[in-house]
């Protein structure tokens, strides 16, 4: 899984044009992040695609959009996943890497449950 | 000021001196006060068109092109001629109205999220939204159409900004020009390369004609002793009376064009992207050789052909810098004696004397009889391809066609901007049947604002190049590829619309009609009857690689391409 984190301008469309080249180039992105950060009106974008050589075609082209300020691929952070579990004791949350949820929700067999995996 | 009077005065100070398009409701408060201004606005009857011309405006003046065209239709109607130009690296500001900002996004009348429809195929765009930034916005606008890789900008500009009130203050307001974004830092492993070759190519593409890198280009491969071969979108930015330039290369290229790309062992390749069309089965292409690629954009760099030397830089910093770098070549000249020779043997065996009219025997009278300066367009299809291969390009002609997009019908309009753009020179458009039905209004254009261009059209009553396409790949099985009767009589159509027109269907008419059309000050017409039985060969098949080339009657004698 490969990181890439954008600063951008923060204002509306951004979002349409970045994904714009991931979805010419076919790509899917696993996860994405975004929000306004330490720079004012900035934002940050961190998302997260499965493969590498794809990751570094498209790059490029994202580094070329004007709202881009800059693009990298980061160091692999850990993947967190986050479910809701309704038991019997009512809804639990859990948060933790992915295989520490996984087990959880497992080991707790619940009735019903929601999870998201991948978060960043 | 008000905002329309703002738009006006901020296209003045860029320099606009003409513009294309069509009004419409959003638009009227600005066209009430374009007409306080000396700008040039051409009527055309399609805003498709408007994009054309600015485009070919752009390609010649080298300068942005500005069309304008209103909300809802106006701007999808506009969206072909953008496309074009992106796809051609063309510098263009495509301005479209847009209804009230507080009515966005209510489906109001002649509402359409022009904003979204333009994103994929513009450089960049802008939807203004705040009067305080409008002024800036169209800065950036011609800002970022002129600098690196040039592009298409389109603004759409809610009617209310037009009306709104802008303050000197915002009217001054400076943009950052950034500096060219340059990486050298491989040129040593490119000359070193250059300096080893036993048999290098040039491989140059439209960023030299952007660039207008030509000559430079010429004194380059005279070092190298290398042979020119040019995309179709390079055609006529080096000159092809140079012994070294073998002409256009590619699916319908010159086989020796072809011979040299793919028999190199090093190819330094300018300003191109490697389209499909130039490199047939890209798996196999340059599998033989080491590529040594320049572009001003460094997402081209690897995109297509991969890890190779790459350069970042303009067409004619870096080939400066590569002359600069290089030492005399010691190498025997045998590759250039090679090619040289071949070059000479290349020629196709079309008949000049037959009725019914061959196309070769136009695009040759037509390169014969044009003045040095004479500038052609083409339309998209068949009349292309021979143009491509048969017109000769040199001093300062300009061979002009939509070679990305691939857009039936760009040529007319683009002539008529090519035209504005240097009133002095004969314009030729290239034309087919098809391709001209397409924009065969824009003659009303053309007569109105008085702009004498000649259409040159090769009539052979069918969409020519996909006929081809069935008749080679389908079994000949046609469908919807001829015209059975609804066609025009095209003399009388340019008539209708006050243009002058003549029918040509022998041989010996041929060059007579060229030179009076090219004589005319009217818009001229000549509906060259031609034999709809001739295809455009040689031809590599789609996918495919040279080995397979269909030769036609092309008489190459050389090895494998």
């Amino acid at each position: 899984m490969e990181v890439m984190m954008l600063l951008v301008y923060d204002q509306p469309g951004v979002m349409q044009r970045v994904m714009g080249e991931f979805n010419r180039k076919r790509i899917n992105v696993e996860t994405i992040v975004v929000g306004k950060c330490e720079v004012p009106d900035r934002a940050r974008i961190v998302l997260s695609i499965a493969d590498k050589d794809k990751a570094l075609s498209v790059i490029e082209h994202i580094r070329a959009l004007h709202e881009v300020i800059e693009a990298d691929l980061v160091d692999q952070t850990r993947h967190e996943a986050y479910a809701l579990i309704f038991g019997k004791e009512g809804v639990c949350r859990v948060t933790g890497t992915v295989d520490e949820v996984d087990s959880i929700v497992k080991k707790s067999q619940p009735d019903r449950y929601i999870q998201a995996m991948n978060a960043i | 000021m008000k905002g329309a009077r703002a738009a006006v005065e901020l296209l003045e100070k860029q320099n606009v001196q003409v513009m294309f398009g069509i009004p419409g409701g959003v638009l009227l408060p600005f066209y009430d006060e374009l007409l306080q201004s000396d700008i040039r606005h051409i009527l055309v009857r399609h805003e498709q068109c408007a994009g054309h011309m600015a485009d070919g405006f752009a390609r010649v003046s080298k300068r942005p092109g500005v069309c304008i065209a209103t909300s809802g239709p106006g701007a999808t109607n506009l969206v072909t001629g953008v496309a074009t130009a992106f796809m051609d690296s063309s510098p263009m500001v495509a301005i479209t109205g847009q209804v009230e900002t507080d009515k966005l996004g209510n489906d109001a009348f002649q509402e359409a999220d022009s904003f979204s429809l333009m994103m994929p195929v513009t450089k960049h765009n802008f939807r203004v939204t705040d009067p305080k930034v409008f002024p800036e916005t169209i800065k950036k606008a011609f800002m970022i159409a002129t600098t690196g890789r040039f592009g298409p900008v389109h603004i759409d500009i809610p009617v209310d900004i037009f009306r709104a009130e802008i303050t000197d203050e915002q009217m001054q307001k400076a943009v950052r020009v950034p500096k060219p974004k340059r990486n050298l830092a491989d040129l040593l492993d490119a000359i070193k390369l250059l300096e080893k070759a036993e048999r290098p190519t040039i491989m140059v593409g439209g960023g030299v004609a952007w660039s207008q890198a030509g000559q430079d280009i010429a004194r380059l491969a005279e070092m190298l002793m290398a042979p020119i071969v040019t995309t179709l979108m390079a055609k006529g930015s080096v000159s092809e009376n140079h012994p070294l330039v073998l002409g256009v290369c590619g699916m319908h290229g010159r086989q020796v064009a072809n011979y040299a790309l793919n028999n190199c062992d090093v190819l330094l390749a300018i300003g191109t992207r490697f389209s499909d069309r130039v490199t047939g089965k890209l798996s196999e292409f340059g599998t033989r050789t080491k590529v040594i690629h320049v572009d001003i954009d460094s997402s081209e760099i690897g995109k297509n052909v991969k890890g190779r030397v790459g350069l970042v830089g303009d067409a004619w910093t870096v080939v400066n810098a590569l002359i600069a770098g290089l030492q005399k070549r010691t190498k025997a000249p045998t590759w250039k004696a090679k090619i040289i020779e071949l070059n000479k043997q290349c020629t196709c065996d079309y008949d000049l004397r037959s009725d019914p009219l061959k196309p070769q025997k136009v695009i040759h009278e037509l390169s014969k009889n044009l003045p040095d300066d004479a500038i052609v367009t083409t339309e998209v299809g068949q009349n292309q391809m021979w143009a491509a291969h048969f017109f000769k390009c040199y001093g300062k002609r300009m061979f002009i066609t939509s070679g990305g997009l691939g857009t039936m019908g760009f040529g007319f309009p683009a002539a008529m901007g090519a035209k504005i753009a240097r009133p002095e020179s004969v314009v030729a458009d290239i034309a087919g049947d098809g391709s001209l039905q397409m924009v065969s209004h824009e003659f009303a254009t053309a007569v109105e604002n008085d702009i004498p261009i000649m259409v040159c059209l090769m009539n052979n009553g069918w969409l020519g190049m996909v006929k081809q396409w069935q008749k080679l790949f389908y079994g000949s099985r046609y469908i919807a590829t001829r015209f059975t009767g609804g066609t025009p009589d095209f003399v009388k159509l340019a008539e209708a619309y006050g243009a002058e027109a003549v029918r040509v269907e022998r041989h010996s008419e041929v060059a007579e009609a060229i030179k009076r059309g090219a004589k005319a000050d009217v818009p001229f017409l000549i509906d060259f009857v031609i034999d709809p039985e001739e295809d455009v060969l040689p031809m590599t098949p789609p996918g495919m690689t040279s080995a397979d080339c269909i030769k036609g009657r092309c008489q190459w004698k050389g090895e494998v391409c």
